[in-house]
């Protein structure tokens, strides 16, 4: 982690089902402005629409340590981006209606257009439903789900990685992990002998990272914390460029000092994503096309 | 009238499926996705769902979603050990959706040369590579590439081109718009370019700089290649195609899944298409002919599917030569990085404004002798990408390992966003009997039907002809004005999934029977009316993007059978 620790290894996971998960009760409401869900964002203490209070607040945890924010580091990070509650949105995404799946286009409005299209989520057809369903709730042992294998979804994923986490920092340090200090988090995530928080980890970070630096409709972004210290514009339709900003150097984003030389990218790694890596979304750069 | 059923609804399918209803056929369009486009085939503009969302794209919003429909993969030598599958998921899938693969593509629309259409001829044999020529020439497609260039609305300057690409693709015309504002970086890359001796020049894309078709100019936001466009400024099958096709009575039917092609009793012709509708009723549709454009995997895994007991259709429909799955080709990317001292903001704009055709090749010189072939060959360049933000945050985690406050750190000074751009060389990579599309023995997908399998490796050639070829794109870099340092990246195509989003082959044609699967017309060999229309019947990948040769192939073949 940020002490140095050894880069977490983004490895895939696969597990057979070991038994039903919870099915949320679905609660069918109206479509509703982000604005006002994010208004009802669960508090401190308070539960989330997938998880529990204490998972909620293990996972406001955890995410404070993915994308760190003041006093760690000068600029917002998950805490102040709602980061967990925008994971517990996507957990809990079918408690909805229509899921906060598919952000609505064409535009926010937020570059020149008078409504936010982007709040009014896509509903999902039921072949898109399925799918999600898998993705968010797993493949729960019904054979209508298991046509390529068991899915194990991201409800339990999440569910067993928290409590994994707890688990480890009680036996650990007498605390859950929640309340252990940041160094003993950071050790606790850092931990290469740790499979199964070594599992977890890549998942939480992918979607902390889609949370951070998405558009604020998915929940995360909140105050756009993630495109504020990125200098960056995010969706510019309809207004777009003027050509100016286009074909020369652009001074409103005079940008930050230049990497002295490239990473080194280890050979193999643009791969695409593996049926078990599902989280990590479709891998949308770095592809011929 | 005479009726048609069009399997798919992008690039080779729209176009037929507008042919077909303007000259009086009954044109059913069969989509396995959902439509996106609201308005489509309205009498008012089309809308779009798309916006400028990157996590959208990254849920599978218009792809194919690998956990309903996974594809599987191995390597050549994984398939000779008896492995069945190394991997399961994202193996080169296309948007699936209507308007297919053009709804979010890169738009960029070169011609392939004419040498690429002769290339067996003119270069010879390399050894492992079934490498054959087209049943046609260049002056053959030439017409339709015109005509297709002028209803996508395609933007380009034939005076800024080089003598050599006109030599090898003569035009008869100016394009249809100028092109737009030329990108930061890729502008500086052009400097390079020129500094070794290179020429880069706008790249044709089909891309509305001004208004046209009544629809937008492009406003440059970025999101561009791997995103639908919020304003409909690109063009594309739904739009130029598939929207006035419905308007002229063609019929779409969406979220249908085609799953085998009916043969009459004697196995010479089709009778229909059996498909799924969206709530998994089989309904079977008859037609005078069938047009299957499902894209050169989904087309292979189709024919193989509706394999029948007649002789010629026992491993597949019109399989007899064994080529049916074969030759799969993905063209073999050599990406190279360069870091600039400022920000150049190359994600900014339709992905590139720029491309080069100095490293099509052949090289024939002691390069080649080195590597053991008898010439290398690359393709045209796409000069001056970049990663947006999100791709950005992957990217520091995924390549890496970054994680915390070291991710941060990497996100404020912005190396990959700001300051990275990129050239991207589509290579031209070999046909082999080897690289293949059938059936997975093992996994079904979520209709129920046995999933792709791809077998695949590149050859030597491609690999040889990426060694000598990359240096030379760094070379560029190096020379361009700012660049503090740069780097040829691994490609992902190396013994492993590949995900090129350009595929070719799997149903080549040919006038030979017994060495293709297709007439010089798309005509499956064995059957007197199913026409392939789609990258399946490329005999070799040419070094270009091959969406426009789709296009124009299946004008011509719809032209001819319109009468």
């Amino acid at each position: 982690m940020s002490d140095g620790g050894a880069p977490h290894r983004f490895v895939g996971r696969r597990q057979f089902l070991q038994g039903a998960g919870a099915f949320g009760l679905l609660t069918f409401v109206p479509p509703v402005r982000l604005s006002r869900l994010m208004a009802a964002a669960p508090a401190p203490g308070a539960a989330g629409r997938f998880l529990t209070a204490h998972e909620l607040d293990t996972l406001r945890a955890l995410c404070k340590r993915l994308i760190p924010g003041p006093p760690d580091d000068p600029d917002p990070g998950a805490g102040e981006a709602m980061v967990a509650e925008a994971i517990d949105l996507l957990l809990g995404a079918f408690s909805l209606t229509p899921p906060l799946i598919h952000a609505g286009g064409p535009f926010s409005n937020r570059a020149g257009a008078s409504e936010d299209d982007f709040a009014d989520f896509v509903p999902l057809d039921s072949h898109a439903e399925l799918g999600w369903r898998i993705r968010l709730e797993g493949s729960l042992g019904r054979p209508e789900r298991e046509f390529a294998g068991p899915v194990v979804g991201l409800q339990q994923i999440y569910r067993e990685g928290l409590a994994h986490l707890d688990q480890q920092a009680r036996s650990g340090y007498g605390v859950a992990f929640a309340d252990a200090p940041t160094q003993a988090q950071d050790a606790l995530l850092a931990d290469p002998n740790d499979a199964a928080t070594q599992a977890f980890v890549p998942v939480a970070f992918a979607n902390s990272l889609e949370a951070m630096y998405g558009p604020p409709e998915y929940g995360g972004n909140h105050g756009l914390a993630g495109w504020g210290y990125t200098r960056w514009l995010g969706d510019v339709q309809p207004r777009g460029y003027r050509d100016d900003e286009v074909t020369g150097p652009d001074p409103a984003t005079a940008g930050g000092p230049a990497d002295k030389a490239l990473p080194l990218i280890p050979p193999g790694s643009l791969k695409p994503a593996s049926r078990d890596e599902f989280w990590l979304g479709r891998q949308a750069m770095l592809r011929g096309r | 009238m005479p009726s048609a059923i069009v399997v798919g609804s992008g690039a080779g399918g729209s176009v037929a499926a507008l042919e077909l209803v303007r000259a009086g056929f009954d044109v059913l369009v069969l989509e396995k996705g959902r439509n996106l486009l609201p308005g489509l085939g309205g009498s008012r503009p089309v809308g779009s769902l798309f916006g400028n969302d990157e996590v959208k794209a990254g849920r599978w919003f218009e792809n194919q979603d690998i956990v309903l429909e996974p594809r599987t993969s191995r390597t050549q030598a994984e398939a000779q050990q008896g492995v069945a599958r190394s991997f399961i998921g994202d193996v080169n899938t296309l948007p699936t959706t209507v308007g297919g693969g053009t709804v979010h593509w890169d738009a960029k629309t070169p011609r392939f040369w004419k040498q690429d259409f002769a290339g067996r001829s003119l270069y010879g044999p390399v050894p492992g590579a079934n490498l054959a020529d087209w049943p046609l020439s260049y002056e053959d497609l030439e017409p339709f590439y015109d005509e297709i260039e002028r209803r996508l609305g395609v933007q380009g300057d034939v005076g800024a081109m080089p003598a050599a690409t006109l030599a090898q693709a003569p035009r008869r015309h100016q394009f249809v718009m100028p092109p737009n504002p030329p990108m930061y970086a890729g502008t500086l890359f052009a400097q390079g370019a020129a500094a070794a001796g290179y020429h880069a020049y706008p790249f044709p894309m089909a891309i509305n700089s001004t208004e046209f078709d009544g629809r937008p100019r492009c406003n440059s936001c970025g999101f561009c290649s791997g995103f639908g466009c919020p304003i409909n400024a690109r063009g594309g099958a739904a739009l130029n195609f598939l929207h006035p096709a419905i308007r002229a009575g063609a019929e779409l039917r969406a979220r249908t899944l085609a799953f085998r092609i009916d043969l009459n009793a004697k196995g010479t012709a089709a009778r229909g298409v059996s498909y799924l509708d969206d709530r998994g009723r089989i309904h079977h549709e008859q037609a005078d002919v069938v047009i299957v454009a499902a894209s050169a995997i989904e087309t292979a895994r189709l024919l193989l599917l509706s394999a029948t007991s007649h002789a010629a259709h026992r491993e597949g429909l019109g399989n007899r030569s064994g080529q049916l799955g074969a030759n799969l080709m993905f063209h073999f990317f050599t990406l190279a990085a360069a870091s600039f001292a400022s920000n150049v903001h190359a994600w900014r704009g339709p992905s590139s404004t720029f491309t080069l055709d100095d490293l099509v090749g052949p090289f024939r010189g002691p390069e080649a002798r080195a590597a053991g072939m008898p010439y290398l060959k690359g393709g045209n360049c796409e000069v001056g990408a970049g990663v947006l933000l999100l791709a950005e945050a992957q990217l520091y985690a995924s390549l890496q390992g970054l994680v915390g406050a070291p991710h941060k750190d990497a996100m404020r000074a912005s190396g990959f966003r700001e300051h990275l751009a990129a050239i991207q060389l589509v290579g031209e990579d070999m046909p082999q009997l080897g690289n293949r599309v059938d059936l997975d023995p093992g996994i079904r997908d979520v209709y129920g039907f046995p999933v792709p399998r791809i077998t695949h490796s590149s050859h030597p050639f491609e690999l040889a002809s990426s060694d000598f070829l990359g240096p030379k794109l760094t070379a560029i870099c190096d020379a361009s004005p700012g660049v503090v340092a740069s780097q040829v990246l691994p490609t992902a195509s190396v013994g492993g999934p590949v995900g090129t989003a350009h595929i070719m082959g799997t149903a080549r044609m040919g006038h030979d029977p017994s060495s293709s699967v297709v007439d010089p017309w798309g005509l499956i060999h064995d059957l007197d009316n199913v026409y392939l229309a789609d990258g399946s019947v490329f005999v070799s990948a040419g070094g270009f993007n091959p969406t426009l040769t789709i296009m124009a192939l299946s004008l011509r073949m719809a032209r001819r059978l319109a009468g």
